[in-house]
């Protein structure tokens, strides 16, 4: 709750700031009020509170995916200095706009009634919206933003009429009320509850772009400003992805066989399409996007075999995840800045003029891609070990098939960077920025050696 | 009895008119029919004994939404007749998918009592003393985070608006 009114007063603050005309005061005012909403969520670990109702339910785990969505947010404003350094117009707008999403995207970590997973999960959407449209002159990023909103706001109506044929079905809208509901009709479930159930599961697919409701995502991702694609591609898809884990965690462990075999199809369906299709793209920021889709799919796993485990272990990916995407969002940014695009060719030469970019990234792709003892190996294996535990051999083997194939791709920039001789022009990162991705490079080799810090968390 | 007249009247103009909202040629057409739908909804919600939902409904859907949706398609002159140009297989494809989706729906509708309260008459909910008590009361704290989904929907309504470089 702390988290939530200090997140909504930072919001409001930027925009009093912007109305005041104080435009050099938003980033430091910024990172201080997300390290203080920060260092608040944290204090309410092991307190587990119940706010208003049960509207609100801060657990361990939502502190905890909280305060991961806190901190990548903090790691993306480290960027936003250098890349609107050449803006004229004051930024409040755009600045408040993110804040309200993660306010958005906490909500969704911390809900214990279906009104508050709805109402954060539009907060954050409709600040998408408006985001991917924030570059109003390009037109792709003017395609990004009617593309999303038009089909955002059609899968809302889904998850929405889900939601209402649930409390049809159940009587309640509290998840805990819905979970006494299917321990007492689990064997005799209503038609209504399970067809409530599909229509939440493709609303939340959708949002985290799970295949096949995920063709919206690359288009999206590629014209929306950069910046603003490192927020989607990290903390909007581990807020979707955690909301998922909660609602199923929480409320339909009883009927496991009724979505079971849907969900194992929705996994395998984004490992094998996101990675494939992750082959044919020509530049990085849609190549990033398809990365992001089937690490959506490799999150699904911890979904399908949930328990205590499984939760330390989409914490520890969620990590690694974000960790290693923003990295990479990081050096995108300063290559379109240099080159103009992102086509894969504009990286060659990069490794001998640029050498602590191109280690930052290569160690940020090769993270992704699961290669020991980097934080995204560490972190697949507890995943895959926990889906082990619960018998699912298939969807193991099958995810190691897509990890094979993504080094397909993922070594794509790092041969162009290395192997490839090109003119290379030199990067303009200031110090400040050169030190932040030698740091997020750091924390990805200190999370793969030391995963032990966030696995027996939960 | 008579309020199962009633029904019946309302659900086929809604039922007639959403349909018509597809069909109609021209968009100042299927505006008009869905202010129709949305006023039959309303008459929906007053046999529900839910005034205050059908007064707002009325208020915000069929006036305020409705003619917002009559100046955007009278300003942009989208009043012409426009030959769709999606290809045949999509729209095969569309057909099948929706019949689908109303399969469905009305298998799970057929035959099956709802959880909730059944005759209407005697829930009170509706009532506008009685919902504010249910809004303010357990319902408080969606009720004030959704300012933060307006604020968020004004801001960024501004920033789209605004004539601004970036």
């Amino acid at each position: 709750m702390s988290t939530i009114i200090s997140l909504s007063v930072l919001g409001v603050l930027i925009l009093a700031e912007g109305l005041l005309g104080k435009k050099a005061w938003h980033l430091p005012t910024i990172l201080i009020g997300l390290l203080v909403s920060l260092a608040l969520t944290l204090s309410g670990w092991n307190l587990n509170l119940h706010y208003y109702n049960e509207m609100m339910i801060v657990d361990n785990s939502s502190v905890a995916f909280s305060s991961i969505l806190i901190f990548t947010t903090f790691l993306i404003f480290m960027f936003a200095g250098h890349y609107y350094r050449g803006v004229q117009r004051p930024l409040d707008d755009i600045y408040a706009i993110l804040i309200f999403a993660l306010v958005g995207s906490v909500m969704m970590t911390s809900f214990g009634n279906l009104i508050m997973l709805f109402l954060g999960i539009e907060t954050l959407s409709i600040a998408l919206y408006v985001l991917a449209g924030s570059h109003k002159e390009a037109i792709t990023s003017n395609e990004a933003t009617l593309k999303y909103f038009l089909m955002g706001s059609f899968l809302s109506g889904f998850l929405l009429f889900g939601i209402a044929l649930l409390y049809g079905a159940s009587g309640s809208l509290n998840m805990d009320e819905i979970s006494a509901y299917t321990v007492r009709e689990a064997a005799h479930l209503s038609p209504m509850f399970k067809a409530g159930l599909f229509l939440l599961i493709i609303g939340l697919a959708f949002k985290i772009a799970i295949v096949p409701f995920h063709f919206w995502a690359p288009d999206v991702y590629e014209g929306t400003p950069t910046l603003l694609t490192a927020f989607m591609a990290t903390v909007v898809k581990v807020a979707s992805i955690v909301a998922l884990f909660r609602l199923f965690s929480h409320c339909f462990p009883a009927i496991r066989e009724t979505w079971e075999t849907t969900l194992w199809i929705l996994a395998v369906l984004t490992i094998l399409v996101g990675n494939l299709t992750g082959l044919y793209q020509p530049n990085l920021k849609r190549m990033l996007a398809y990365s992001s889709i089937s690490h959506s799919g490799y999150m699904m796993l911890a979904v399908l075999a949930f328990s205590a485990r499984s939760a330390d272990a989409l914490l520890l990916y969620a990590a690694a995840y974000s960790v290693a995407t923003v990295t990479a969002f990081g050096i995108l940014i300063l290559v379109r800045g240099a080159k103009g695009n992102d086509l894969f060719t504009s990286f060659e030469g990069l490794g001998r003029k640029n050498p602590v970019e191109a280690v930052c990234l290569t160690i940020a792709l090769l993270s992704l891609t699961g290669i020991p003892p980097l934080a995204g190996f560490m972190a697949k294996y507890y995943l895959f070990a926990t889906a082990l535990e619960k018998g699912y051999l298939w969807l193991v083997i099958l995810a190691v098939l897509g990890s094979a194939i993504s080094v397909g791709y993922y070594f794509k920039p790092i041969i162009s960077m290395y192997l490839k001789e090109g003119e290379g022009i030199k990067l303009e990162a200031g110090f400040a920025y050169k030190t932040h991705i030698v740091f997020l490079t750091v924390l990805t080799i200190l999370l793969g050696l030391l995963p032990a810090f966030l696995i027996n968390l939960l | 009895m008579f309020t199962k007249y009633i029904f019946f009247f309302l659900s086929t103009v809604a039922l007639y008119s959403a349909i018509m909202v597809l069909l109609s040629r021209k968009p100042i057409h299927s505006v008009l029919y869905l202010t129709l739908t949305f006023f039959a909804i309303a008459g929906h919600y007053i046999l529900l004994n839910a005034q205050f939902l059908a007064v707002v409904h009325v208020i915000v859907y069929a006036g305020a939404i409705m003619v917002l949706f009559l100046f955007t398609v009278m300003l942009l002159n989208l009043n012409k007749e426009e030959v769709s140009p999606k290809p045949v297989w999509i729209k095969i494809v569309a057909i099948i998918a929706g019949c689908l989706l109303m399969i469905v729906l009305i298998g799970i509708f057929r035959g099956y009592d709802i959880a909730i309260e059944k005759d209407p008459a005697l829930t009170q909910i509706g009532l506008v003393k009685n919902l504010g008590q249910v809004l303010y009361k357990q319902y408080l704290l969606p009720f004030e985070l959704a300012s933060i989904l307006f604020l968020t929907a004004m801001v960024g309504a501004v920033l789209l608006g605004k004539k601004e470089q970036i």
